[in-house]
């Protein structure tokens, strides 16, 4: 049997060896197209799919007035007329733009500020009884005033929503230090770090999962803001586009606003995601697979 | 070398321990041994610094103890990494405030990482890390700033039976390397005589030490020998004479 085996073997392995190399020089995206399918990811396209042919349909059979729903086909067509005949992309940039600087200011100052009354007790009274007023006047409220104060233009919009997630940012990031287990403390004082040394190793890192939660949160709330705001004043971005598409009664242009306004958020909450992903690659949470 | 005297630590009315001593002599190797709630932690985290509020003295050298410092090391009850630092920076992270050279802390964090057996896994995250380890590597940490006593709260107290006799034969060697004073709290009355050269029995309400025993059996010392029998016998007796004393009073009470 042994002796049989091992003759039968021989020819096999000498055969394999081309079979084995094999996979290696299957190219990189065809691996990735095959894991696409392999591990399911493909469920998170079926149901946008499935509305895109609801939609299609809803055009082909007439079941709406391509007044309030243009066909798909149709949106893509005003998408192109507005990118290469309109300023689109100068729209977008400047929602963008004024997204990125407010998501700046408010996290810069919500962590700093955050982290002074998370620190000291002195602090947290100055400014705590003055935040937790302020975050009780809603962010539409403040547009009028800003308005007046910086005018239409993008400053004004800046200023409203970097305290739109200034507010958010600065009460996590109080909470989460006063939340900080305080065996590390005690471990830190055992090691005998320093306050800076305490703050980048311990304090910092301990509160980044709530900080990074937060900032997800609320760059996706700010996001719709920036839309609202540009609707209420100012004559560019895409809540300035899809309001005046309202009044012009385009639809078509309209939809094409909501959905690049859905995609960008999407965007923005993904690269949001990648960042979390690698600073807190330490974390072994819940994978999610159970079904 | 570090001299307890007639330490007393209480929280509001209730007296977690009571004119409390002990010495512990330059390398020499201590172990406590006590019911759950006697005030063995109380009584480490006063010696580490980590609690100040005592009456008594403790001093380590003939100088009062006042907060904490890399001379005393100390191992937790619970490993206590750092879960967002791999295993090198877990135990550098007691060298940060040092005035050492770089190189000089590169050299002493791998030596201690091959002294506890963990070479190799430098850039692990201590979620990827066994029990066994990560205690392992929480002892790296409290040794890396070569300190002169080690303090230890029940190390081992987690881990199975198997990995455990392993750990005791390591820590043995770590403290022969390291000509460290070593205080090991223990539940384990066979590790404290397998470890210790003195063995120190404590009991509840109010905490307070009732017994030291010495342990003058050579290294390394054999379990099933007679010797190492009789001694066991003897720290059990004192550990049943603290619980049968309780038990007369709560008889008389009734
Ligand atoms: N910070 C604290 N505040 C109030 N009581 C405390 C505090 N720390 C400890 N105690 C009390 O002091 C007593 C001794 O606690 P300690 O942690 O020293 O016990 P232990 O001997 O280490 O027990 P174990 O073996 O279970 O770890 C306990 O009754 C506990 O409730
Ligand atoms: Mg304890």
């Amino acid at each position: 049997m042994g002796k049989q085996l091992g003759f039968v073997q021989l020819p096999q392995t000498a055969l394999s060896v081309p079979t084995v190399s094999m996979p290696k020089v299957v190219p990189m995206t065809l691996l990735k197209i095959r894991a696409f399918f392999a591990e399911q990811r493909y469920i998170g396209i079926l149901l946008p799919l499935f509305i895109l042919c609801l939609w299609q349909a809803s055009a082909t059979f007439k079941w709406i007035e391509p007044v309030f729903l243009p066909a798909p086909i149709k949106v893509i067509e005003a998408f192109w007329y507005m990118l290469t005949q309109q300023d689109l992309l100068l729209d977008i940039w400047a929602s963008v733009f004024i997204i990125a600087q407010a998501f700046a200011y408010g996290t810069l100052l919500g962590v700093g500020l955050g982290f002074a009354a998370g620190l000291s007790r002195k602090a947290e009274m100055f400014f705590s009884g003055t935040i937790n007023t302020l975050r009780h006047i809603p962010t539409v409220a403040w547009i009028p005033l800003v308005v007046i104060w910086l005018g239409l233009g993008a400053p004004a919009k800046i200023v409203v929503l970097a305290k739109s997630i200034f507010i958010p940012v600065f009460l996590n990031t109080l909470q989460a230090i006063r939340g900080v287990d305080h065996n590390y403390i005690e471990l830190a004082q055992a090691l005998k770090l320093n306050k800076r040394q305490l703050v980048r190793r311990v304090v910092l890192p301990a509160i980044l999962p709530v900080v990074m939660v937060t900032l997800r949160y609320s760059v996706g709330l700010s996001w719709a803001l920036v839309v609202v705001a540009e609707g209420i004043s100012g004559l560019e971005g895409l809540g300035f586009l899809i309001f005046r598409a309202q009044n012009l009664l385009m639809t078509d242009q309209l939809l094409v606003c909501m959905v690049l306004i859905g995609v960008i958020g999407f965007l923005l909450d993904r690269l949001l995601l990648a960042v979390q992903n690698h600073l807190l690659r330490w974390q072994r949470g819940f994978g999610g697979r159970y079904a | 070398m570090l001299e307890v005297r007639g330490v007393t630590r209480r929280f509001g009315d209730f007296t977690a321990l009571r004119d409390a001593s002990l010495d512990v002599g330059a390398g020499e190797f201590v172990t406590i041994v006590g019911a759950s709630g006697c005030g063995k932690t109380t009584l480490l985290r006063l010696i580490a610094g980590l609690d100040k509020d005592y009456t008594g003295s403790i001093t380590l050298n003939g100088e009062r103890i006042v907060g904490t410092s890399l001379e005393r090391g100390i191992v937790f009850q619970e490993p206590r990494l750092l879960p967002w630092l791999v295993l090198w920076d877990n135990i550098a992270i007691a060298l940060d405030n040092t005035l050492l050279s770089a190189e000089t802390k590169k050299e002493a964090v791998a030596a201690q990482i091959a002294l506890v057996g963990l070479t190799g896994f430098e850039n692990a995250y201590p979620a990827a890390l066994s029990g066994g380890m990560a205690q392992r590597a929480a002892i790296a940490r409290a040794l890396v700033g070569h300190p002169s006593i080690l303090l230890l709260d029940e190390p081992l107290g987690a881990l199975d039976a198997i990995t455990r006799m392993r750990l005791q034969e390591e820590l043995l060697r770590i403290w022969r390397h390291e000509r460290v004073s070593m205080i090991l709290v223990t539940h384990d009355v066979e590790e404290a005589v397998f470890l210790s050269q003195k063995i120190v029995v404590m009991d509840t309400g109010p905490g307070r030490v009732t017994a030291a025993i010495p342990v003058d059996l050579p290294y390394p010392r054999d379990r099933a020998s007679a010797e190492f029998g009789a001694l066991k016998h003897r720290v059990f007796t004192a550990l049943n004479d603290n619980a049968a004393l309780k038990k007369a009073e709560i008889d008389y009470l009734i």
